[in-house]
């Protein structure tokens, strides 16, 4: 304990909440912070366990990105292409930790929910925007899920109207106790057998000259275009909308403030090492299963991998394989539906928090279990098109990434919400080309997945076209953001740690600008089009 | 006359649960928007629309933070005819804002401020 504990200034003990709950000491699985807790971590040990307690949010966030959909991509990658893709990896990790690190920074500073940040600074069209693409593709997603769940227990020859009806019973007592270190212990129950799957590349030994040979990115000409697509799809579930939404409402939840930022952080880049390893794992797998396989086959599903590593890297492969599937699909299946339901409560401003139990906050449970119940009870219609479903949530979830992480930037631009937590240059350039790059590889995504004749080299043409232009109006848009109110108000290191915004009825209304609003009425145009696209084609497929 | 600051029973020592509760129910009081609501309620029941005359805020701003007094049970909706009209749930609720309001003029004005309220509040 500090001598003379430094207080918290006055913005930090005012803080804004939308939820009482969302106030209070931290009870993290293992360990607890109080409120009050203002002393200086000096000792290793401390600092420790401060970590211990403040570890969550980030790592549950990428646990459950490693979902089922991320799993059969990536194991796809290694079936199809061997090693070739292993460098996606290095690429994707700086991605996914720099918007994580955003998200999670407008949750500890606002102590706002995303979808209600999208609320107070765009208004109400925006917000209706995102909170309907939110629903749909966490929709999506949470089928993808049951699925997964589906695969993984007829591996063990488990019939799918048993296990689905198990799991969405499972995850909904699990979410609805009322108790956030319950709930927080679960979710690490589940990632234990998740990163399982780690051992799946020490037992497939795979030479380490070939896995460095697939951290250099190599292009073969003949396999271009499948290859491009596999490529896509592995960003597309990568990266997903639910997941920015998820980290922010979640750090809020579990009472994380600007205080402990810096371990919030640690948290987010020690969820993507796990993300990186569990994922580059079933890769590695995958490709040392299949490499002395005859021709390269097209991938069918999860559970045809698990059985394929089970004949060729022996039954342990395939069980931990089928076991991590289950963990993850579960896991996804929690986190993706309580995205949805923090976003719907914060909007409509009823009590949110798993500290709360179900009869205390009925509207978000409530959600909750409805999301899971309907996406269950749509796994098990008879003769539902599963992998129609699967392939084009990944379409849809590319298209609408863009919008969301243009939001989450021009959000941790606004020097009204984080002060001088806004967001450095570098971050903002860093992020303005990872949403051109998003874009134009979304794009061909969509156009390939909509119009399958159209060669290649077309499609990156008109790719690129429409890729110069989004980037000159975000760049626009971006420049004419930045000179506006920079925040310096000579504040001592403490006042600039512990920042808080200020309660969200006195903010000032946002400086209104004619390049963001064109700038968003763009983007905002161009995924409708590319989602109105999307829905022409899976009715026609449909209809076949 | 009878002291309004004594508690009507004993809340000591108080149940982390209750105290849990009471925590919420202060919270619904806790943004100045709401209290303006809530104050415009004193005089007694009224439509959306006339709150939102009464206060002077948005349409949208009102509904939002209704609906969170109705989640917090601090106010209670009847439906009249396709209007939807909003009480203050209890006296208690009436008690509590005088009392806060008592407890700031007093601490704002000193013994002008707390005779004021003394005179308003009988």
């Amino acid at each position: 304990m500090s001598t003379a504990a430094t207080p918290f200034p006055r913005s930090a003990d005012r803080r804004s909440a939308l939820d009482r709950a969302h106030i209070g000491d931290i009870h993290g699985a293992f360990g607890s912070v109080e409120c009050y807790d203002t002393g200086p971590r000096l000792t290793r040990r401390r600092q420790l366990r401060t970590m211990l307690a403040i570890l969550g949010p980030g790592l549950i966030v990428m646990a459950a990105d490693k979902d089922a959909g991320t799993m059969s991509v990536f194991a796809q990658a290694g079936q199809e292409h061997g090693m070739e893709l292993l460098w996606v990896l290095v690429v994707l990790a700086p991605l996914l930790y720099v918007s994580q690190e955003m998200a999670a920074r407008l949750g500890a500073v606002t102590g706002t929910g995303h979808a209600r940040l999208v609320l107070e600074r765009f208004g109400r069209l925006w917000c209706a925007f995102s909170l309907t693409d939110l629903l749909i593709l966490n929709f999506a997603i949470l089928v993808t899920e049951f699925i997964g769940v589906a695969l993984s227990l007829s591996y063990f020859g488990v019939s799918r109207y048993l296990a689905v009806p198990l799991a969405a019973a499972a995850l909904i007592v699990v979410s609805a106790t009322g108790n956030f270190r319950r709930w927080e212990r679960a979710m690490y129950a589940l990632i234990l057998a998740d990163v399982g799957v780690v051992a799946l590349a020490l037992i497939a030994r795979p030479s380490p000259s070939t896995i460095s040979s697939g951290l250099v990115p190599a292009v073969d000409h003949g396999a271009a275009t499948p290859m491009l697509l596999l490529l896509i799809a592995l960003i597309g579930t990568t990266l997903t909308p639910w997941q920015i939404f998820f980290q922010q409402s979640n750090v809020i939840d579990k009472r994380i403030t600007s205080r402990w930022l810096a371990y919030e952080r640690i948290d987010t880049a020690i969820g993507t090492a796990v993300f990186i390893l569990a994922a580059g794992a079933i890769l590695i797998a995958c490709a040392a299963a299949y490499a002395h396989v005859g021709p390269r086959t097209g991938f069918t599903d999860a559970a045809d991998i698990a059985r394929g590593l089970d004949a060729h890297l022996g039954r342990a492969a395939g069980a931990i394989f089928a076991i991590a599937l289950l963990n993850a699909s579960m896991l996804g299946a929690a986190a993706v539906s309580l995205s949805s339901s923090y976003a719907t409560s914060e909007v409509l401003g009823v009590k949110h928090s798993l500290h709360r139990s179900f009869t205390d906050a009925r509207v978000f449970h409530g959600c909750f279990a409805t999301f899971i119940v309907i996406a269950a009870c749509t796994v098990l219609i008879p003769g539902a098109p599963l992998g129609v479903i699967t392939t084009h949530v990944q379409a849809l979830a590319g298209i609408l990434l863009p919008c969301t992480l243009v939001l989450l930037l021009l959000l941790c631009n606004d020097a009204q919400l984080l002060g001088p937590l806004t967001n450095p240059r570098w971050l903002n350039v860093a992020g303005a080309l990872a949403v051109a790059t998003i874009l134009g590889l979304s794009t061909m995504l969509t156009l390939t997945t909509i119009f399958p004749a159209v060669g290649l080299r077309d499609t990156l043409y008109v790719t690129l076209a429409l890729l110069i232009a989004a980037t000159a109006v975000i760049g626009l848009t971006m420049a004419r953001a930045q000179p506006h109110e920079r925040f310096d108000g000579g504040l001592t290191p403490w006042e600039r740690k512990t920042w808080t915004s200020p309660m969200l009825e006195r903010l000032a209304a946002p400086a209104s600008s004619p390049a963001r609003t064109l700038g968003l009425a763009m983007l905002r145009g161009y995924t409708t089009v590319m989602v109105v696209l999307l829905l022409a084609r899976l009715v026609t497929l449909l209809a076949r | 006359m009878p002291n309004p600051q004594r508690p009507l029973a004993p809340i000591t020592p108080l149940h982390q649960d209750v105290a849990e509760r009471l925590a919420d129910a202060m919270f619904a009081l806790a943004t100045p928007s709401r209290l303006q609501i809530l104050a415009s309620l004193r005089a007694g029941p009224l439509t959306v629309s006339q709150i939102i005359h009464e206060v002077g805020m948005e349409q949208s701003a009102v509904s939002h933070q209704l609906r969170v007094l109705r989640d917090h049970a601090v106010v209670s909706v009847e439906r009249r005819g396709r209007e939807r009209v909003y009480t203050l749930r209890d006296g208690d609720v009436s008690a509590l804002l005088d009392h806060a309001y008592r407890h700031v003029l007093a601490l704002m004005g000193g013994d002008a401020g707390d005779a004021r309220a003394r005179r308003e509040a009988s």
